[in-house]
């Protein structure tokens, strides 16, 4: 080693670091302790309480409720919306599969990782995606969103929504301050999973509509189209959404892969 | 300060069955480094006990995902320094750090005279300045390398960027450091 390198290991044990909190405790107090935030909303009195509110709101402002208002009397990190009418996305603009369900500029897996913060997931049950996409600020969240899709897949149909089988959905969504939702018409199902320790729910039956707070507090939803049958994680603070007409264990196949 | 690799392996397998109190012995092993490495990124204290907190909490949820029997600092450190990047993204506030010498230090035990003592800690003292005033991306690298102690995939997961940047970085950082010693040694 150089004689600076070692002046400067030297130098290393020598230096005044602020002294260490004790995390470890803290840290498992915090795994330990039931997470209400996760409660799924119909377990919770406040919650079933304001969807109560939610679907009186909605009838009284033709379905338009102020969705970040409701999230902060829920206050809950995820939450399901229940209306008795969904809202009509707008028409799909022609065009190539990015364009038409708004999922960014077309890219590949290695350019997509290069430009987001977080460890892109590509599950292993489905390969290598046909297509990737990613969607920047300000027309996606404000820490850019991935899309990877599958357009043919033995044993999964295409969907009549999006034209392919199965849609992967990434983005940054905050834990601890922010929230992500579903709006649920009367026909859609909700239940809440566990795949390999991570919380999720598993959507299904009628489409729905999505939407969730970005890491930076901004709220986005999908007005392009409605979602079919979803499986939704929070892999540690990445929004993950398996969309396609799957089977509930095809979709946890994938999640699990 | 660090658990041997095979206890680290038997700990992160038992941690991965669920059990919270291996998770927490692995935490009381590695929250030092991790401390240290989200303080160099923060340069706050209390920004770096957020984030290795906040960073053992993800790393905990993500726990399916490491292998077993692959190093663990690399793993651990990406996401601690990831979320000490996040804060310091999110809050557009980034505390200028500035690493001082411990109290009471006194170096060269081994120096023959008084006289060699006062050179040696002169000479410390100045090379921690000139380390002070370098910029950000030299000096990141350097704490992480000989201050921190970090290996090249350490470094790499602590500055998110690749293996082979770190060296170029870090050879790029000692040459600018030593010319402007040599500048602070002319006066």
């Amino acid at each position: 080693m150089a004689e600076l390198e070692q002046q400067l290991t030297s130098l290393g044990a020598e230096l005044n670091w602020p002294p260490t909190p004790n995390l470890a405790p803290v840290v498992r107090s915090r795994i330990t302790t039931p997470v209400v935030l996760r409660t799924p909303w119909y377990q919770s009195r406040w919650a079933v309480a304001a969807a109560a509110l939610v679907i009186a709101s909605a009838a009284l402002v033709a379905y338009q409720p102020s969705r970040e208002a409701i999230a902060s009397w829920v206050n809950v990190h995820v939450f399901f919306q229940k209306v008795h009418v969904l809202p009509t996305p707008s028409p799909q603009p022609p065009g190539p599969l990015g364009k038409r369900l708004g999922l960014g500029g077309r890219t590949t897996l290695a350019d997509a990782q290069k430009q987001v913060t977080w460890q892109i997931t590509v599950p292993s049950y489905l390969g290598q995606p046909d297509e990737v996409y990613l969607q920047l600020p300000p027309a996606g969240p404000s820490k850019g969103e991935v899309t990877l899709v599958y357009s043919v897949r033995p044993g999964i149909p295409i969907t009549g929504e999006t034209g392919v089988t199965v849609l992967v959905t990434e983005a940054r969504g905050a834990v601890d301050k922010n929230f992500f939702g579903k709006m649920l018409g009367p026909d859609t199902t909700v239940e809440p999973v566990t795949v390999a320790g991570h919380q999720g729910y598993w959507i299904a039956g009628a489409p729905h509509e999505f939407f969730f707070t970005d890491v930076d507090g901004n709220f986005r939803n999908e007005t392009m189209r409605l979602a079919t049958n979803t499986l939704l994680l929070d892999l540690g603070g990445t929004v993950v959404r398996i969309e396609g007409n799957l089977t509930k264990a095809q979709a946890l196949q994938i999640a699990a892969s | 300060m660090e658990g041997r690799p095979e206890d680290d392996s038997e700990l992160f397998t038992r941690a991965q069955r669920g059990d919270t109190a291996a998770y927490e012995e692995i935490v009381r092993s590695y929250q030092q480094v991790a401390f240290r490495t989200a303080y160099m990124i923060t340069g706050s204290a209390a920004e770096a006990e957020d984030a290795a907190q906040d960073g053992f909490m993800k790393a905990y949820r993500a726990l399916d995902r490491f292998r077993p029997g692959a190093p663990p600092r690399p793993w651990l450190l990406r996401i601690v320094a990831n979320e000490a990047r996040n804060r310091v993204r999110s809050t557009q506030r980034r505390h200028g750090l500035e690493l001082r010498l411990a109290d009471g230090f006194r170096p060269g035990d081994a120096a023959p005279s008084p006289e060699a003592v006062s050179v040696a800690a002169e000479d410390t003292r100045r090379l921690l300045e000139v380390v002070n005033a370098l910029g950000e991306e030299d000096r990141l690298v350097i704490t992480s390398r000989y201050f921190l102690e970090l290996s090249g995939d350490e470094t790499a997961a602590a500055l998110g960027i690749p293996e082979g940047t770190v060296k170029s970085r870090l050879s790029r950082a000692l040459a600018r450091l030593r010319t402007k010693l040599e500048e602070a040694a002319r006066g």
